[in-house]
């Protein structure tokens, strides 16, 4: 019974890391400390982006495994330092399974940033790179407003759950959309800065950022897979916007540009 | 100069705000943004190449990252992804589409190449960052 209880403690806390953007050898270590801290001689567990198995063996030789798959990626980072630290905790000072449990639960009922806040912050994000980049201060809000759309954009189709490839296809084509059409307008300075601006919100930075993490700590697989992820990531976008291009060429020539 | 990597900062703190950071590890993690790229401008002025600006920038991101994740015991992941943002090639990959959508295959392709190598140079300052700090860990034990 103990056992069960320990190896449901380890999964869930490392699926929570896991689907919040955590790198694969840190979900394993997790896993391995929570373990050893409550007494399990031996611990395997092998971490891939799409799933977890852990296998434990008790003190009378019984080995139990359970595997957890993740369906789920979102990024928070606040979740997968504080399991984080929660693990390294245990070692030195190991709670009660109870404890321990509502502690896991109430890390991962945290709140995140509310949708206002995020929809002001990526509509900033969006204008400031645009400003970094080069723009002047009409891109910044043309850049602005298309950063909070792409934000509103994406909250409306995570109702749908659509899946990445098509959302970051649509927001590209948003963002080349309403560059385009504030080209025509006359209302901004520098369509390209805008455009690049804009699509910077959706690159695949944590993804390319884990691929690397993992690669060198020996997480081959998973480093595959997540370059992979972050290669379609940027095959979405680029094809977003350049079907946009090419019917906005088509039905108005390329005059613009 | 200095302007512009304040707007890296702030960018960055966009970033940070959608990744779901919190309270001062938030401004910590932007300030890595915002002096990763001062380091490619710096370095930009010094030298023409720009994949190698990228790579000091990215490998001076890391280290602020790796330093800041052993002082407010936090994982790097967390700092790392902040400061690597701005540096992301996006405006390659924006021209080399740009010019592909225009049929210039030729200005494509070589704009594609230069986004690879651009994300190569990030990649290796992380990877020589990542793999240097493990030396020092061992080191403390």
């Amino acid at each position: 019974m103990y056992t069960d209880d320990i190896i449901q403690i380890a999964a869930e806390a490392g699926k929570i890391i896991l689907e919040n953007g955590g790198e694969t050898y840190r979900v394993e270590q997790t896993i391995t400390m929570i373990c050893n801290s409550y007494g399990i001689p031996r611990t395997e567990s092998f971490v891939t982006p799409t799933g977890v198995m852990i296998s434990i063996t008790n003190n009378k030789n019984q080995t139990i495994s359970l595997i957890r798959r993740i369906h789920i990626r979102t990024v928070n980072l606040r979740k997968v330092s504080m399991i984080n630290n929660l693990s390294r905790q245990l070692v030195s000072n190991p709670l009660s399974i109870v404890d321990i449990k509502r502690e896991i639960d109430y890390i991962n009922n945290l709140p995140a940033y509310s949708q206002k806040t995020t929809t002001f912050f990526s509509a900033c994000c969006a204008g400031f790179f645009t400003l970094l980049f080069g723009g002047n201060y009409k891109d910044f809000f043309i850049a602005f407003i298309i950063g909070a759309l792409i934000n509103y954009l994406s909250l409306f189709l995570d109702k749908f759950e659509v899946n990445s490839f098509l959302k970051n296809m649509l927001s590209g084509s948003l963002a080349a959309l309403i560059a385009l059409i504030a080209t025509s307008l006359h209302l901004v300075g520098n369509m390209d800065t805008i455009i690049i601006g804009s699509i910077m919100l959706l690159v695949p930075g944590i993804a390319i950022t884990n691929a690397i993490r993992d690669t060198i700590a020996g997480d081959l697989v998973s480093g595959i897979s997540r370059s992979i992820e972050a290669l379609f990531i940027a095959i979405a976008i680029s094809s977003g916007t350049s079907i946009v291009f090419k019917i906005w060429f088509l039905l108005f020539g390329g005059t613009l540009i | 100069m200095i302007l512009n990597s304040f707007y890296a900062f702030l960018s960055s703190l966009g970033f940070g705000v959608l990744f779901n950071i919190r309270g001062k590890n938030l401004i910590i993690a932007s300030l890595g943004g915002g002096l990763a790229w001062l380091t490619y401008l710096i370095s930009g002025r010094l030298q023409p190449s720009l994949v190698f600006s990228l790579f000091l920038a990215s490998m001076v991101g890391s280290i602020y990252s790796e330093i800041m994740a052993r002082l407010y015991k936090n994982p790097v992941t967390m700092f790392i992804i902040c400061a690597i943002i701005p540096l992301v090639p996006g405006g390659g990959m924006y021209y080399a589409t740009l010019e592909a959508v225009k049929g210039n295959f030729t200005v494509a392709l070589t704009k594609g190449a230069e986004t690879l190598f651009s994300a190569g140079a990030i990649a290796v300052g992380i990877v020589l960052v990542a793999s240097i700090s493990t030396i020092f860990k061992k080191i403390k034990k």
